[in-house]
């Protein structure tokens, strides 16, 4: 009950003057510190594109862990919804020539609206039933995307040359590699605020109403329907800007790198990672992206990656259905009140 | 005022209730049954769970079938469950608050409204407590606060004491009593604890087989042998 005790502390804010908010803050300062300052000096090339790329998964991962945790919905389409946003993203570049943020914020909200279309059934579906529709969604992207492929600039309205194909620029605050991970990492951050802002306001308690019982959220006067669909659309939203930052990064997608098989793995990741902070969603897009890239580096097969997400997947079901961040909170915990207790 | 006329709702072959009708006035009204008898299935009428087959649900002179259940709460009913509702992961003041959301209020006036119903429930400073590891006399307490944050104008009451030990039941039963004059609201109140109902109702509804046994002064109907009858499984005398 001791994890319990510290929450009902930290709700009540009664750590407010203790040593435990400055450890949090130094925490916080340290860690963006680390992340701005010190990882794009010292990383080559080859593991900030890594790490961008992690950086993206991760903020993807965050609307998949919005309406796991937020609503217990599973959805096995978070990676077509990048695809989506991508696609957007690509096509109005190259249609407008826009500024990428705009480009971006378009794809962020086509893919909201399509998460949102998608998240209809929904409202009168739930469990497995719910999650076999979303797998055949990102499997009806693939197959789509497959023949269709990104727009790279050529004629028409896919707009794809087979040819010439153009790149699209990055953005302008962030011609380098170092500068696009800064950019990956501030809009991730943003979109998590974002999250947490509905989260903590009318959207976050209708949505822990309608997940303890759909009838009490409708007896509180919550429209059950708006806010579920509210819920997909901001989780369509963070994949469609994700799939902004990932055209923008390498300038072209590649229809092969949208599989259905990818959306059901971040999903399963976002469970080991943990659904419940948005720490588990930043060790997600570590698991999804630079484990693979790491184990490649010291010379084994990417591929042994999947046995090692197996194994964590069950070892996340079975004995830390918070995922590895609840056990690092936990373990975080524990250490404050030992320290405390001397 | 609220007028049940005619109601009737069926779940495939069986008529949980059954043309029933009744006309209740007075601030606290109790409802009791026997196991199945419908009591449940006519709250979740009120509440828009159940599909209505036929039969009218007014309350001062509004049409509650006309609407949607969310607009029914946002109108004005309000009810607990049998079972406690309150979200874990939620302050005390959360799962109050989330009543107030949908209404029209300024910020300010809702997060006074939600500490008067938190006072008047007894949980005046425990507001900023997360509900996970509480008691469920402290939990009952809280669904009597989102019952009456805001403007209630129709409080259904699905056995409210279920599981308390009985000095936490008559401290709920000193709350609950204080309903109808501390917001106004109508209070329907069903419960198996008869003393309960006869301490605090004072007309009583008795539902068998989905249809109306008995109507009226709680004295009166708990004495009627028809509802002893009903009560006690005995045979009526003919």
């Amino acid at each position: 009950m001791s994890a319990l005790e510290a929450r009902q502390q930290s709700a009540a804010g009664t750590d407010g003057t203790g040593t435990l908010r400055l450890i949090r803050l130094a925490g916080l300062v340290a860690t963006a510190a680390l992340v701005f300052g010190i990882v794009p000096e010292v990383l080559g090339s080859l593991w900030l594109k890594v790490l961008i790329s992690a950086a993206i998964y991760g903020l993807a991962a965050s609307g998949v862990a919005l309406l796991y945790a937020r609503l217990g919905l599973v959805s096995l389409m978070q990676v077509a919804l990048v695809g989506v946003g991508g696609w957007v993203t690509l096509k109005m570049w190259h249609a407008t020539g826009l500024p990428f943020e705009i480009d971006m914020l378009a794809g962020g909200l086509a893919a909201a609206i399509v998460g949102a279309l998608l998240g209809l059934p929904a409202l009168r579906m739930r469990g497995l039933y719910f999650a076999l529709v979303t797998l055949m969604a990102a499997a009806a992207f693939q197959i789509f995307i497959t023949a269709t492929q990104f727009p790279n600039g050529g004629e028409g309205w896919l707009g794809v040359s087979r040819s010439a194909p153009a790149f699209m620029p990055r953005p302008l605050l962030a011609t380098t590699d170092a500068a696009m991970f800064r950019y990956v990492v501030a809009v991730a951050v943003l979109c998590f605020l974002a999250i947490e802002a509905c989260r903590r306001s009318r959207a976050g308690r209708a949505w822990a109403l309608i997940r303890k019982s759909e009838a009490s959220a409708m007896a509180a006067g919550v429209s059950v329907a708006f806010y579920k669909l509210a819920a997909f659309a901001l989780a369509g939203f963070v994949a469609g800007v994700a799939g902004g930052l990932l055209a923008a990064t390498i300038g072209v997608l590649d229809a092969r790198s949208f599989p259905a098989a990818d959306s059901v793995m971040l999903f399963a990741l976002t469970l080991v990672g943990g659904a419940y902070a948005f720490l588990g969603q930043a060790i997600t897009g570590l698991l999804f992206r630079a484990v693979p890239a790491l184990l490649n580096d010291v010379g084994v097969d990417g591929d042994i990656a999947f046995l090692i997400f197996g194994a964590a997947l069950l070892h996340a079901l079975i004995t830390a259905p918070t995922g590895i961040a609840g056990q690092l909170f936990g373990l975080f915990g524990r250490l404050i009140r030992l320290g405390g207790r001397r | 005022m609220i007028e049940i006329r005619d109601l009737s709702v069926s779940f495939g072959g069986v008529r949980a209730l059954d043309g029933l009708s009744a006309r209740l006035d007075d601030p606290i009204v109790g409802v009791i049954g026997p196991n199945g008898a419908g009591k449940t299935t006519l709250l979740n009428a009120f509440s828009g769970f159940v599909p209505v087959a036929s039969g009218s649900l007014t309350a001062f002179g509004t049409d509650l079938l006309a609407m949607a259940p969310h607009r029914r709460a946002r109108w004005g009913l309000r009810r607990s469950f049998q079972t406690e509702e309150m979200v874990d992961d939620l302050t005390v003041a959360d799962n109050v608050r989330v009543m107030l959301d949908a209404l029209t209020m300024k910020p300010r006036e809702k997060t006074a409204a939600v500490e008067r119903a938190l006072a008047f429930v007894g949980l005046a400073d425990q507001g900023r407590l997360l509900c996970a590891g509480m008691d469920l006399y402290r939990r009952r307490q809280v669904e009597i606060a989102k019952i009456v944050a805001g403007s209630p104008k129709v409080v259904l009451l699905d056995e409210p004491a279920a599981g308390l030990q009985p000095n936490e039941a008559a401290a709920l039963r000193d709350i609950l009593v204080a309903i109808p004059e501390t917001c106004g609201a109508r209070v329907v109140l069903i419960d198996h604890d008869v003393d309960l109902i006869a301490a605090i109702c004072r007309s009583t509804l008795v539902l068998d087989f989905g249809r109306r046994l008995a109507f009226g002064p709680t004295g009166e109907v708990l004495r009627d042998p028809k509802v002893k009858a009903a009560y006690l499984g005995l045979k009526e005398a003919a």
